[in-house]
């Protein structure tokens, strides 16, 4: 599965960014499946803006996202769910767990919106590789907010995808838990085969990225 | 293991007691409509069926309301009786022909002797209450066969004969009793035997035979007083209030009794649409009620809603759920009202029945189809709402 971009740009921050000569906003780029994508920017310049693009969180923007050649701006509803169930994997930057399950429910509810693709012990595996095992039955919301970022990433490797999307994944987690993380994501996306947009701050050699943006 | 998930997330429970006073409004506007519609199937059982039907209930003679302004002249003209015979109560119509002859009866027998001026009817046979094979005229019969109303012989045995001391009358002595009949014509009086064959209790008239009447009119008829004065219908509904508008508004008159039913089935019909009014109003509350319900269900779970679609939930999924959280309730309130009402019928069927009134142990077609109609009704409104408050909350 293809990402391609064209001439996107957040409608609240056009002038703003217009000034600014980027990599991503306004160009037409290509995505091949397969990808690792890193997209650095500093704070504000809206790298969550455009993660939410392409996931279709908003649509005040000009310019069109497509992934395999089909226009999200024309996508229904169910058709946008299938996109979400099968192709695309979310890290989001503010977790967005729901804060009344527990660290499992969180995850295992993600494993079950579609035919499941891993048995639910695989999130026992999963967590213990992240040292998140012993929270697995604590509610999120009295998670830590690194606790929380770990449980974000299990649930994300929980469903099938051809696309990973992370917005600062790595945020609240120190250098070892990083590593252990990183080698677990790039584990998942091979036995899928598929790619991943990251969007940092700064520079990191956490994967072998293929492209490297500005945004 | 979805729905559990869902469960935890989307808390039907949030309005417990607003959804248990939904429940019950709609057990009540339930169980008043689906007891209107039985009600109503009985009571079309109890006026139709042919093991509670009075015999006499089928035919009505009909005639003109004689008032100070017709008197002489109320007879039904030929358009009235096609108007008549096209109405929608009226399965069969014959007219009463009068005799166009002066008739005078005279006893043969020494021990009771009497004579008195007499008139004939006569109405086709299909409209007779009495059976009987002396029921025949030609022209070589010896006696001209007569049926009279019951109502006489009463009036004779229980009335005048006490009062004059004279003997009462059996039917089969009257039966075995001829009597001599004079018929006067332009050339003098005919004279013929007649014999009373038969009691009637539907025409209060003294008939003959058709074939008799048709004859002997074009014989010795007049052509005075053509048109003939009273009617006959057989009716599917004696009691029918179209039956007894068309007649009040015609300035017609039949004989009451037969149509006494009418008062109850108003007072019945009455009963009925008030429920069917109460049950239908408390229907709509109950509507009222879900949908909000589900809109506040909905609501209270905004947030969780957005967040399961931007995991990827599908609005289909969410749907699928919330219908299996509010139909099962709507199946069970349907079935217990239709067993309620089951049960109720054959209370009413065991009641009746010690009455010799009989209608079925078990609800109608109608009912269970009322039934199925309202269930379709709530899961369609539901479903409506559930899917117009998910699509607005996505």
């Amino acid at each position: 599965m293809q990402l391609t971009i064209q001439n996107i740009i957040p409608v609240p921050l056009k002038d703003k960014l217009l000034q600014r000569n980027a990599d991503v906003w306004n160009k037409a780029i290509q995505f091949k499946q397969g990808e690792y994508v890193k997209i650095k920017a500093p704070s504000g310049t809206g790298k969550t803006t455009f993660v939410h693009i392409i996931y279709k969180l908003r649509n005040d923007f000009e310019g069109d996202v497509l992934w395999d050649n089909k226009s999200l701006s024309s996508i229904t509803a169910n058709a946008l769910a299938i996109l979400r169930q099968q192709s695309l994997s979310i890290i989001f930057q503010d977790l967005r767990l729901f804060p009344n399950l527990t660290a499992r429910e969180n995850i295992e509810l993600n494993r079950v919106l579609q035919q499941p693709l891993y048995e639910s012990n695989v999130i026992d595996t999963m967590a213990d590789q992240l040292g998140i095992a012993s929270i697995l039955d604590q509610q999120a919301s009295l998670c830590s907010y690194g606790e929380q970022q770990r449980i974000a990433i299990v649930r994300s490797l929980m469903q099938p995808f051809n696309w990973l999307i992370m917005d600062e994944p790595f945020s609240h987690l120190d250098k070892n838990n990083i590593d252990k993380a990183t080698a677990l994501i790039e584990a998942e996306c091979k036995k899928r085969n598929a790619g991943f947009i990251l969007t940092d701050l700064e520079d990191d050699e956490h994967f072998n990225y293929t492209k490297l943006l500005n945004l | 293991m979805l729905d559990q998930l869902l469960k935890k997330l989307i808390r039907t429970g949030a309005g417990r007691s607003r959804n248990t006073m939904a429940l019950a409004g709609l057990f009540i506007a339930m169980f008043l409509i689906l007891a209107a519609v039985q009600v109503q199937s009985n009571y079309q059982q109890i006026l139709y069926s042919r093991t509670s039907q009075d015999s006499i209930a089928d035919f009505l003679v009909i005639n003109k309301i004689i008032t100070n302004n017709n008197v002489g002249e109320a007879t039904l003209s030929a358009g009235e009786i096609t108007d008549l015979k096209q109405q929608p109560f009226v399965e069969k119509i014959g007219t009463l022909t009068p005799s166009r002859f002066r008739v005078g009866v005279q006893s043969i027998s020494k021990q009771i002797p009497f004579y008195t001026d007499f008139f004939f009817e006569s109405v086709p046979d299909e409209f007779l209450d009495v059976n009987t094979p002396d029921w025949q005229w030609n022209a070589t019969s010896t006696f001209i066969p007569m049926i009279i109303p019951n109502m006489f012989l009463d009036m004779y045995n229980f009335g005048y004969a006490q009062s004059q001391h004279l003997p009462q009358l059996s039917q089969e002595l009257i039966k075995s009793l001829p009597v001599q009949i004079d018929i006067q014509t332009p050339a003098g009086i005919v004279n013929y035997y007649g014999k009373v064959v038969g009691f009637s209790d539907r025409i209060s008239s003294v008939l003959v035979p058709q074939p008799f009447m048709d004859w002997a009119n074009k014989k010795f008829g007049t052509g005075l007083n053509i048109q003939p004065s009273r009617v006959i219908i057989q009716t599917s509904d004696a009691s029918g209030s179209d039956l007894m508008a068309y007649l009040s508004k015609h300035n017609l008159s039949t004989n009451t009794e037969k149509t006494r039913f009418e008062k109850y089935r108003s007072i019945i019909n009455a009963v009925v649409a008030t429920s069917w009014v109460t049950g239908g109003l408390m229907l709509l509350f109950a509507l009222l009620i879900f949908t909000l319900f589900i809109q506040l269900t909905i609501a209270s779970a905004k947030e969780e809603i957005a967040l399961l679609i931007t995991l990827g939930a599908a609005p289909k999924q969410l749907q699928n759920f919330l219908r299996k959280q509010f139909l099962p309730g709507n199946i069970r309130i349907v079935v217990i009202t239709l067993i309620i009402v089951s049960v109720l019928q054959l209370v009413v069927q065991k009641t009746l029945a010690a009455q010799k009134i009989f209608v079925q142990g078990y609800p109608s077609h109608y009912t269970i189809a009322a039934a199925i109609i309202m269930l379709a009704l709530l899961t369609v409104v539901n479903i409506r709402a559930i899917k117009k408050y998910i699509g607005e909350t996505a």
